[in-house]
């Protein structure tokens, strides 16, 4: 297993198809850092202050008069108070949610590109991972070994949680090192607060406590590892369905990019929260967002994309195993 | 070399792979143990305590949506316009807090005054700027059309002891910074109805400024007379916030009771 | 023969949706020899072959690779087995090597020598380190043909493996296949919709059409029967009248005449024409083309 494994990473790399996800992050990342930074100089021109207590006290006047606006739509109008509510809290124990550094940054960055971005870096290696050896003919070589198919796909599929792992540790790695330049290194131990949990317009507090920065990180790179990974097994399944990568990646990125906008539109068609794409926004639930659909959790949105993952995983095992290959 | 970076690759994700697993195992442990007590941070970081910037001058704004600039097309509001005229008349660095929220009332305001950050900003002003009240009396024009006087009267007393609570509270936290509570005018004052609307006003005004002048260095700054005549061209289309213009002539108005000189000597 | 077959496919069917596509084939490779799969594209030929090879699982009946079969022990099976599937269609981004060692590390029994020992059999030494991606076609299927033999394999299967080769590519590789049967006592099984191929290349050959085998022989008895003699001659209703005394005669499209051919008499029936006065300009054999021999084979049935 380990040598077909092996293979498989071979084959990746040889594609540079990590190489080229690499390049994009390291492209990404600077225009990020330029753009915050350049957001941190802005509001500290503007309020004439570096005191993040004042910044934060006027984005919550700011809320407030947005709140008060009579043609503020519903869900909008929750997200604000519970955004309201959070922004008070950490006001109240005096916390900076956004004290600049490097890890600050990752978080945010993560917490930004969880739902669209990472996913589509995790289909563009996944995509042709099984479409490729089809329709470039390799498939006919592959399967003509003495090696039971089941094992040859399980090989390719652990080929894909590798890379999936590589490539958000390289999210974390070059984030990291790009933007601490400008931001600097520190702020491993910020405090922050987690556990936030909602409840219709409410925002529970009795589960939040503190965690300090590296911790928060950790756990969000942990639930966008899981994304990504659900994601990747989907794709995976496309690419053993269909032969070409083009109609793989189309597929993908259309229900990616739905999901995207269905998030902003569905707060009133309930059933549209077991759909996987509307459930890859996992961080919001570690910093306390409204969710998109009333009942969504953490457990709730996990075991959704546990569900689909797996219905993928087994569909993608029962027609490798069984497909005639002309 | 093209065999070693296979065996980096690989040997990195496989350790990526269990660092992730383990953040995610610490997410599940983390979010779904319910036993946990927030604990308060101890230790409060230093510019948690309240420090004056030296040199500049720092204005605090507060109240409701004449504050706000609600009307004014640029969104400055007379907070915004006295700060350019501050600035060209001194060479200190004018700073503005502006917490004003719109549709603010008596009662909100004095409710936003209990959170210690709004608290702290209030200890660390030069100067206070407010306007309150607007909400309490005319709560988007309907007590005025009624005109029953026995409901404006009640709304006056609940508003009045709300102001006074206000004062005092203000008062306590920063005892030196000269407040300007800004006055009300009357929007309807080119309507069939504007002699009873503007005795209304005119009154509500009085006894503000009699609250005010129980307190030390509150200065209640009437715009009545602004908008008396010709208060069309200094509305906005909603016939209630003052427009650009109008927020000028408050904004004026407030400059010219501003006194560098003093205010510096005091800080 | 006495020896224990290679390869043996028994009644194999194929059903797909509900059309039956192969219907019923059975033959038998024995080591050493090489057999031809010969029939008009979309007879069958790749789907039998790939029923074979377990790409495609048949509807019923058996197919026994050393013994093993090919649906309840598929990786025995497999060992024995090297193939190319159509076209050799190899990892471009990967060099030679690598392609090959991908493929050796999937059969751990594969002693790592074993990869020179095959890229110097099929003379790729000078190459073998490059990009796959630069490869000439006729490269392609050496290397095609090197990573079928990774596993020592007792049978080859080869796919129409002249395909898109140049004439001397096309030399080359009938030799290499012969010299493989011969030296390595393998049995390699060569596909084609090309008589003349077939014909150079096999000891036997299955005609195969619309999913059945019509007819399998050894080459020389198919040929032998169906060779025949065209004749050029003047007066043409002459020949005609005195070769019909003979033998069976066809008249040609372009002013021929066309008899069976028998070696032994041709040359009576030549001077016999000739003594007649009957200038015989031209007298040449000519192998049935594969249309002639289905039409004789299946008995008017023509190819479709």
């Amino acid at each position: 297993m380990i040598n077909l494994v092996r293979n498989e990473m071979l084959k990746l790399l040889r594609k540079k198809r990590l190489f080229v996800i690499i390049l994009i992050i390291a492209f990404l990342v600077p225009l990020f850092t330029y753009a915050q930074f350049k957001e941190i100089q802005d509001q500290r021109k503007k309020m004439g202050t570096q005191d993040w207590r004042t910044v934060l006290q006027q984005e919550i006047t700011d809320t407030q008069n947005r709140l008060s606006s009579s043609r503020i739509q519903d869900e909008w109008r929750k997200y604000l108070k519970i955004r309201l509510s959070q922004q008070q809290y950490y006001l109240e124990n005096d916390i900076d949610p956004r004290a600049p550094g490097a890890p600050t940054f990752m978080r945010v960055f993560v917490e930004n590109s969880i739902d669209l971005l990472l996913p589509l870096l995790v289909m563009v290696i996944v995509a042709d991972l099984v479409s490729s050896e089809a329709s470039g003919g390799t498939i006919k070589l592959l399967l003509t070994r003495p090696v039971k198919r089941w094992r040859i796909l399980l090989s390719k599929y652990l080929a894909m949680l590798l890379s999936v792992s590589f490539i958000v540790l390289s999210v974390a790695v070059l984030s990291y090192a790009i933007s601490g330049l400008v931001f600097g290194y520190g702020g491993w131990n910020m405090p922050l607060l987690t556990g936030f949990a909602v409840s219709g317009d409410e925002l529970l507090t009795d589960n939040v406590h503190i965690v300090p920065q590296w911790q928060y990180i950790l756990m969000e790179f942990g639930l966008v590892w899981y994304v990504c990974l659900i994601v990747g097994t989907l794709t995976f399944m496309l690419s053993v369905l269909l032969r070409s990568t083009a109609a793989v990646m189309g597929i993908m990125l259309a229900s990616l990019i739905a999901g995207a906008i269905l998030i902003n539109m569905v707060s009133s068609w309930e059933s549209a929260k077991y759909f996987f794409m509307v459930n890859l926004n996992l961080t919001n639930y570690i910093s306390g967002m409204a969710t998109p659909i009333e009942g969504m959790s953490l457990g709730f949105s996990m075991s959704v994309l546990a569900v689909w993952g797996i219905a993928g995983f087994i569909i993608a095992f029962v027609t490798f195993s069984k497909r005639d290959i002309y | 070399m093209r065999k070693y970076t296979l065996t980096i690759v690989s040997a990195v994700s496989i350790a990526a792979t269990l660092l992730w697993l383990f953040g995610l195992g610490w997410t599940f442990q983390d979010q779904f143990s319910s036993n946990k007590k927030f604990e308060q941070p101890k230790e409060k970081t230093e510019s948690a305590i309240s420090k004056k910037q030296d040199g500049t001058l720092t204005i605090f704004a507060m109240g409701d949506s004449l504050t706000r600039g609600t009307g004014d097309a640029d969104g400055k509001g007379y907070t915004g316009y006295l700060l350019e005229r501050l600035k060209e008349k001194s060479e200190q660095e004018v700073n503005l807090i502006n917490t004003a929220v719109k549709g603010e009332t008596s009662r909100g305001l004095f409710k936003q005054l209990q959170q210690s950050e709004i608290q702290r900003q209030a200890k660390q002003a030069d100067v206070i700027v407010m306007t309150i009240g607007g909400n309490d009396l005319f709560q988007q024009g309907t007590t005025l059309e009624s005109l029953d006087m026995n409901a404006i009267n009640s709304k006056k007393q609940i508003y009045l002891s709300n102001v006074k609570k206000i004062y005092s509270q203000l008062r306590d936290l920063n005892k030196e910074a000269v407040i300007y509570h800004v006055g009300l005018y009357n929007p309807f004052s080119n309507l069939p109805d504007a002699k009873t609307t503007s005795s209304i006003v005119r009154d509500w005004n009085f006894q503000t400024a009699n609250t005010a002048a129980e307190f030390e260095n509150i200065v209640y700054v009437p715009t009545f007379d602004l908008f008396q005549l010709q208060v069309e061209n200094y509305l906005y289309t909603d016939q209630f916030h003052p427009n650009k213009e109008g927020y000028k002539l408050m904004a004026e108005r407030v400059a010219s009771l501003i006194n560098f000189e003093q205010e510096e000597k005091e800080s | 023969m006495s020896m224990k077959p290679a390869l043996e496919v028994e009644n194999l069917t194929k059903k797909i949706k509900r059309k039956l596509i192969i219907k019923g084939v059975s033959f038998t490779l024995y080591p050493g020899e090489v057999f031809g799969f010969l029939g008009p594209n979309g007879a069958g030929k790749t789907t039998t072959i790939r029923m074979i090879v377990g790409l495609i699982s048949p509807t019923s009946g058996t197919i026994k690779i050393g013994g093993k079969n090919v649906r309840t022990e598929f990786t025995e099976a497999m060992k024995h087995l090297g193939c190319i599937v159509e076209n050799p269609e190899l990892y471009p981004y990967l060099t030679g090597w690598e392609n090959l060692e991908h493929f050796a590390k999937m059969d751990p029994s594969i002693p790592t020598n074993r990869l020179q020992e095959v890229v110097t059999l099929v003379g790729l030494t000078n190459r073998i380190h490059d990009r796959v991606s630069t490869y000439s076609l006729g490269m392609r299927q050496r290397l095609g043909i090197a990573q079928a033999l990774l596993g020592k394999p007792k049978v080859l299967i080869l796919d129409e493996p002249t395909n898109g080769l140049d004439p001397a590519g096309i030399r080359e590789m009938r030799e290499f296949i012969r010299q493989l049967a011969r030296e390595e006592n393998l049995s390699v099984l060569v596909s084609s919709h090309l008589l003349s191929e077939i014909q150079l290349m096999c000891d036997r050959v299955a005609i195969i059409s619309k999913g059945a085998v019509i007819r399998t022989d050894s080459v020389q008895n198919l040929l032998a029967e169906q060779e025949r003699v065209i004749w050029k001659a003047e007066p043409l209703s002459l020949a005609k009248e005195l070769l019909q005394e003979e033998t069976e005669v066809q008249e040609g499209l372009d002013g021929t005449l066309i008899t069976l051919y028998n070696e032994p008499l041709l040359p009576e029936w030549n001077q016999k024409l000739v003594q007649a006065g009957v200038k015989v300009k031209e007298m040449r054999t000519q192998l049935p083309s594969l249309e002639d021999l289905f039409l004789e084979v299946t008995g008017g049935e023509s190819i479709d």
